[in-house]
């Protein structure tokens, strides 16, 4: 480094700085400095000023005389030279070792330097305490001054400095070494100009690291005062041998520690503190006793000989408030303005100001204190807290404390305990937030700690009165809220988080890829759910993936209707023909062209209405039901097709259509095999295939003119009468007919095409109808009713909603009473006069159907809703939270509900055939989940 | 919890309004979409059913004479605590801040047969055990100086929510808790719980919301109606006066038309909106006119208890529906029809069964079991 080679005619220098190149505070020491140390030009920004400081010392002692600083100045260096022994060479390798040194090995050392300095000074109380921190600071600003770069802050402190002295001016008038001391006043006059605070926020800056070390070597002043008053400890010791002692013993350490830690100013509370001695007392008996004492009249005499200002035997009372720092507090101002750090100057300055204005004022305070202090201390708390202890006599042996816990023999005792501070805040804390009770006074951490609460009090005042109670209640609320949310909440979120947007998750569906059999509505492959699928959603999408039938099956249905609705259309033709000649001529060719697609209703219609002709007697072939309405399952085998005839059907036509049908379906597929039955009493036949999947169509005969007659008059007799003698059953027909209408308006409130909010409507009737399949209770429920039923409770909600919600919410409604007596009951849209859809229910059918909805509704409320849909219960994907619902366990509770519950009720019976069945499909209905996940 | 590490998106706070995702709706109300249900036949004729609830109200209701024993008893006391707030004199245990009449003398809903008023007591100073006895023989001896001719009748009985104060014919039950500020220096050792302070808070903050929103007559009479099934049916007992009122106050005028319903429909609705599952999981409920943060008032029953109530509501329902209400409201038979079979008219009625259950793995300090009584105002619970 360039250290060893500069400075290598100053060995300390190099010392110093290897001690202290780690500081950050760019002090260049320049000017007279600079001059006199080779060094000087080299010197590092990073150079602090205690390093400075620490090398002026033996510039100073080498060139002394000619150092450009004031004399003042000069004195101040004179100390440290002086106490080096005036050997600079020997103080540099002194402080070099200290600089080496830790610092709290110098620290003691470094004040009493300051002592000595002080009793030089003569108002030594006053300035060591601010010197303790800040007297290094002093003596290099003053050489710094002139070349301080940014020393525009300084000003403030500037005072600061002088204010100590200051007051010393003003009180210490018995100042024996007067003339020194004033020149020390002096100087800051002549350097308050010059700015001083670099040094000093430096100095807040360090605190005790160095600044004890800079200050060396104790050793005896050169000024005349030859006493050894140590003023830490407020004693004089009779040679600088004791005194050294004095100051390396623990009880002068330990009273230093103490000063350094809170140097006894202001407190709170109340207490009483003789200033001289630096004493607190609690009370004013303690206070009088205190000066009273040999203690107290040694200091005084020692101060008096030293010539130290003598503070008023009137208690300086440390109230919370009032910060009295009485007239001769050097000592209290100096520390405060040293604690509070950065706002030292201003405080400082307020400190001079006030203590040289002082005093008549301040004493009426003092008294105020006073009392208050007395009159506190008259006022016990809290003895409703204090339990008695008696013997087996009844008397009372002793007392107890509930608030501190302790024991105490004697009423007197009781008495002052309850008096007593400690019990006092027990009581504070534990009863009466609001009792003021004086803090312990020795305790500057306290005090400290107490302070800053006090300040985040305030602060947080307003913004705690604000959210109190809500953080309070509401937070403790949410809580509960929060463990109490049920599982599936939980689950779900689990599951969102896992899948965002749903990706995998959403639940095995028909592969995105497959056509969609045309005649399949409502049921788009991937619904654009709007928020990720519950639970229940993704139970209900996977029992509908498994009731939805397979494409074989779709394949082979659509086959089958397709073959009937040709060879029909043939066999209407067929019969046009045979019937033309007999009546009269027509071109069956037309009526061919216009009934080339039997399926389509509207087209069928037109060719009705263009019809002028005599009609033909089978005019059109429809869908109906679950084939029209799209909602057949897996494992459904009969569809149902409805031919409209031109008049009423009789007997007769429907063996002409079934004598014919035979060989127009030997037309239309050649390559299989039909069989036809005759069903006289449905009004219908049967067209069943012949093979391994036995599909059978059933093909109602009807004719709107059986309900136009019925709608227009119904007690016209007339045309009733007219009827053919071998016609149709009327209900029949009648039925067929409405199945024609329940199919249009399923059409048109589920339009395949639209994505409207239902397809979860169409996805929970494929499941309700799975359910009337399967559930005993509920198969009286007629499927136009639950249809009607499910679109007026799921429209009705408002809003779009999720499979899972949607079939809850049918539950709901069911269970609320919607099909028990009193309710509005389900109007149906398709018959003039209003009818009830569901009248075909009895009594006891509505109230079992309801109250299997209601053990069913708080199943899935309960997340069981695997039970409700005779499935398995799918666990969350991939993270299943323990296996809440294997199936040992779901199984151990159905039996144990079959236990439990009593015979005779005919849910349990349903419920035991539920569990049976779902034990026997169980093992089908894992693959199918398998097969379908896997898609 | 577990609540926080399945946080899934949103950086809100562990507890507060994050569960976004997760929107409870409402069950399906049969008032809320009667439109879609046009009526297929006209409503049964419903005027001895109103009467019977009718009956039912008035046989429920106070007496004249009993309303003036407890009027007269709250007031004397009112009086002795308000001149304890102005002039505490020699009296140190304790500072009384306010002092709020509350709970169902309050509200108009007492009910005969349970003359018991409530009373609350904030107090400035921390609730100890000893300065609530402290206060109570305080109030006690100034009553006792007020009518030395009740010397002997005046019972003044502490108990963990405060005191009560009882003569020959009235009590009055003295709920203490204190400020806001002080509820977080309590210690569990010295003071009253804080859960059932803080309940005593929410108590006065009810009985203020029951006065601005829930004046109409139909309300109290249906609360009273509803109390008293909760006494008769133990499906009901979870529920809390506090759900009871919301459920009546949203019964009777959470509707379209806003107008208030009739006593009849509005108290067939409060069993259909229980059937219908408005207090299980999973349901919007009705979220805590009083606190903030969308509490749904019966996530303060266990799931059980949930399950429970459905299904007695459930029942009764039917029940109702059958013809059967005379016996819920009391005038016939007994609570029996709640869980065993009955026939009305050829048709069988029968119970129905639990569906929760327990879940299974989980250790057993489950959330279940440990809040049941985390009622909302539960020093109300024994009301009946």
């Amino acid at each position: 480094m360039y250290w060893s080679g500069l400075s290598a005619a100053a060995n300390a220098a190099a010392a110093y700085q290897t001690g202290q190149t780690g500081y950050p505070v760019g002090h260049t020491p320049t000017g007279t400095y600079t001059t006199q140390r080779a060094a000087g030009s080299t010197y590092d920004t990073g150079y602090q000023t205690a390093a400075a400081a620490a090398a002026t010392h033996s510039t100073a002692a080498g060139t002394y005389p000619s150092a450009a600083a004031s004399a003042t100045y000069d004195y101040g260096y004179g100390r440290t030279t002086q106490t080096a022994a005036a050997a600079a060479a020997a103080a540099y390798d002194s402080s070099k070792t200290y600089y080496a040194q830790p610092s709290t090995a110098t620290a003691y050392t470094g004040a009493d330097t300051h002592y000595h300095n002080k009793t030089a000074y003569t108002n030594a109380g006053a300035y060591t305490t601010t010197s303790r921190q800040t007297t290094p600071v002093v003596t290099p600003k003053t050489s710094y001054t002139s070349t301080y770069p940014g020393a525009a802050a300084a000003a403030a402190t500037a005072t600061y400095n002088t204010s100590p002295y200051a007051v010393q001016t003003t009180t210490a008038n018995k100042a024996t070494a007067l003339p020194v001391y004033m020149q020390q006043t002096s100087q800051p006059a002549t350097a308050v100009a010059a700015v001083k605070t670099p040094g000093n926020t430096w100095q807040t800056f360090k605190k005790q690291g160095t600044v004890p070390n800079k200050t060396q070597k104790p050793k005896a002043p050169p000024k005349p005062q030859q006493l050894h008053y140590c003023d830490v400890c407020k004693i004089s010791c009779a040679g600088p041998q004791t005194y050294r002692e004095h100051l390396e013993g623990q009880k002068h350490k330990k009273k230093e520690a103490a000063a350094k830690a809170g140097p006894t100013p202001s407190r709170h509370g109340a207490s009483l503190r003789c200033e001289l001695c630096d004493v607190t007392c609690t009370g004013a008996d303690a206070y009088a006793a205190h000066i009273r004492g040999a203690k107290h009249q040694k200091v005084v005499k020692l101060h008096q000989k030293l010539g130290k200002p003598i503070p008023s035997t009137d208690p300086v009372v440390v109230g919370g408030t009032t910060k009295t720092s009485t007239t001769t507090a050097g000592t209290a101002v100096g520390a405060k303005t040293t604690t509070s750090g950065t706002t030292a100057a201003p405080t400082g300055t307020l400190a001079a100001t006030t203590t040289t204005t002082t005093s008549d004022g301040k004493k009426d305070d003092l008294k105020e204190d006073l009392l208050d202090l007395k009159e506190k201390d008259v006022e016990p708390v809290g003895q409703e807290y204090i339990e008695e202890i008696k013997n087996e006599e009844g008397k009372v042996i002793s007392f107890n404390c509930k608030l501190c816990e302790c024991r105490f023999n004697d009423p007197n005792a009781k008495e002052m305990h309850m008096k007593g501070r400690r019990h006092r805040l027990q009581y504070k804390k534990k009863v009466n937030p609001e009792l003021v009770v004086e803090v312990k006074p020795s305790l500057r951490q306290r005090k400290l700690q107490e302070e800053k609460l006090r300040r985040q009090q305030l602060r947080e005042e307003m913004w705690r009165r604000r959210e109190e109670e809500r953080l309070l209640e509401e937070e403790e609320r949410w809580y509960w809220e929060e463990r109490r949310r049920y599982e599936e909440e939980c689950e779900y979120l689990d599951w969102c988080r896992r899948y965002p947007r749903g990706p995998p998750g959403p639940p095995p569906m028909m592969p995105p890829g497959m056509p969609r059999p045309p005649f399949m509505p409502g049921m788009p492959p991937m619904m654009p759910m709007r928020r990720p699928d519950s639970s229940d959603d993704r139970h209900v999408l996977a029992k509908h993936a498994e009731i939805y039938p397979k494409e074989e099956e779709l394949g082979a249905i659509q086959k089958i209707v397709s073959n009937t609705e040709k060879a029909l259309k043939m066999v209407s033709d067929y019969l046009a023909e045979v019937d033309a000649p007999k009546e009269q001529h027509i071109k069956p060719k037309a009526k061919k062209e216009k009934e080339e697609v039997p399926k389509d209703d509207d087209d069928k219609k037109d060719g009705d209405k263009k019809e002028d002709g005599p009609p033909r007697m089978l005019k059109g072939v429809m869908r109906v039901g679950i084939l029209a309405k799209g909602l057949l399952l897996r494992g459904d085998a009969s569809v149902q097709l409805v031919v409209l005839c031109g008049d009423k059907p009789t007997r007769t036509l429907l063996d002409r259509v079934a004598d014919n049908l035979p060989k127009q379906l030997a037309v239309v597929a050649p390559e299989d095999k039909y069989d036809i039955q005759r069903v006289v009493e449905e009004a219908a036949l049967v067209v069943q295939n012949i093979g391994e999947q036995r599909i059978s169509v059933n093909v109602t005969l009807t004719s709107p003119i059986m309900r136009e007659q019925l709608l227009h008059d119904g007690d016209s007799q007339v045309t009733a009468v007219k009827d053919p003698p071998d016609v149709l059953d009327k209900q029949k027909c009648l039925d067929a007919l409405a199945a024609l209408r329940h199919a249009k308006w399923f059409q048109h409130t589920f339009p395949q095409a639209r994505a409207n909010g239902l397809q979860s409507c169409v996805m929970v009737i494929r499941i309700l109808r799975d359910l009337c399949q399967r559930v005993p209770t509920w198969g009286p429920l007629n499927s136009w009713a639950m249809e009607l039923m499910c679109e007026k409770v799921i429209a009705s909600a408002g809003q779009h909603l999720s499979p899972g919600d949607a079939l809850r919410r049918v539950f709901e409604a069911l269970a609320s009473g919607l099909l028990l007596p009193g309710s509005p009951g389900l109007l149906d849209p398709c018959e003039k006069d209003p009818i009830d859809a569901a009248s075909p229910l009895s009594a006891q059918e509505r109230e079992d159907i309801t109250a299997s909805a209601q053990h069913a509704l708080r199943l899935i409320a309960f997340r069981q809703i695997h039970k409700v849909l005779g499935m398995d219960p799918i666990p969350p994907p991939k993270f299943q939270r323990g296996g809440r619902f294997t199936r040992k366990r779901r199984r151990d509770n159905s039996t144990g509900e079959g236990n439990d519950s009593e015979g005779g009720d005919g849910k349990k019976d349903k419920k035991e055939d539920e569990d049976s069945k779902m034990d026997m499909d169980k093992d089908t209905n894992s693959s199918k989940h398998l097969m379908v996940e896997g898609h | 919890m577990r609540g926080g590490m399945i946080r899934p998106m949103g950086p809100g706070p562990h507890f507060g309004p994050k569960m976004k995702q997760f929107v409870p709706r409402l069950p399906f109300d049969m008032v809320l979409c009667e439109s879609a249900f046009p009526r297929v036949k006209a409503a049964p004729d419903e005027s001895a059913f109103t009467q019977a609830l009718l009956k039912r109200n008035a046989d429920l209701s106070p007496t004249p004479a009993e309303q003036a024993a407890v009027l007269n008893l709250v007031t004397k006391i009112q009086a002795v605590m308000d001149n304890l707030i102005v002039d505490p004199g020699n009296f140190d245990a304790c500072q009384i801040e306010e002092v709020r009449q509350v709970g169902s003398y309050k509200k108009g809903t007492m009910m005969t047969g349970h003359n018991v008023a409530d009373i609350v007591v904030i107090l400035k100073t921390l609730p100890t055990k000893e300065a609530v006895e402290a206060l109570g023989k305080k109030v006690c001896d100034d009553l006792r100086a007020q009518e030395p001719q009740e010397v002997l009748v005046l019972t003044m009985l502490p108990n963990d929510r405060g005191f009560e104060i009882s003569n020959s014919e009235a009590t009055v039950r003295v709920l203490v808790t204190t400020i806001h500020q002080n509820l977080r220096k309590l210690d569990p050792e010295l003071h009253l719980d804080q859960k059932i302070l803080q309940s005593h808070l929410a108590a006065i903050r009810h009985s203020r919301w029951f006065e601005e929103n829930a004046h109409h007559s139909t309300i109290k009479v249906l609360i009273r109606l509803l109390r008293d099934l909760r006494g008769r049916f133990e499906g009901f007992e979870p529920l809390s006066p506090w759900m009871l009122d919301l459920l009546a106050h949203y019964a009777i005028l959470n509707n379209p038309s806003r107008q208030a319903l009739p006593i009849n429909s509005a108290f067939r609705r409060c069993l259909q909106l229980l059937a219908a599952g408005l207090f299980l999981p999973g349901s919007a409920g009705i979220s805590d006119p009083c606190e903030g943060g969308n509490i749904r008032v019966h996530t303060a029953m266990t799931l059980e208890q949930q399950d429970l109530v459905c299904l007695t509501a459930q029942t009764l329902l039917r029940v109702l529906s059958h013809g059967g209400y005379k016996q819920i409201l009391g005038l016939e038979g007994n609570s029996s029809i709640a869980s065993e079979m009955s026939v009305w008219d050829g048709v069988v009625v029968s119970a129905l069964e639990k569906a929760y259950e327990k879940p299974p793995e989980r250790p057993p300090q489950d959330d279940d079991t440990d809040n049941m009584d985390a009622d909302d105002d539960p020093m109300e619970t024994t009301d009946n």
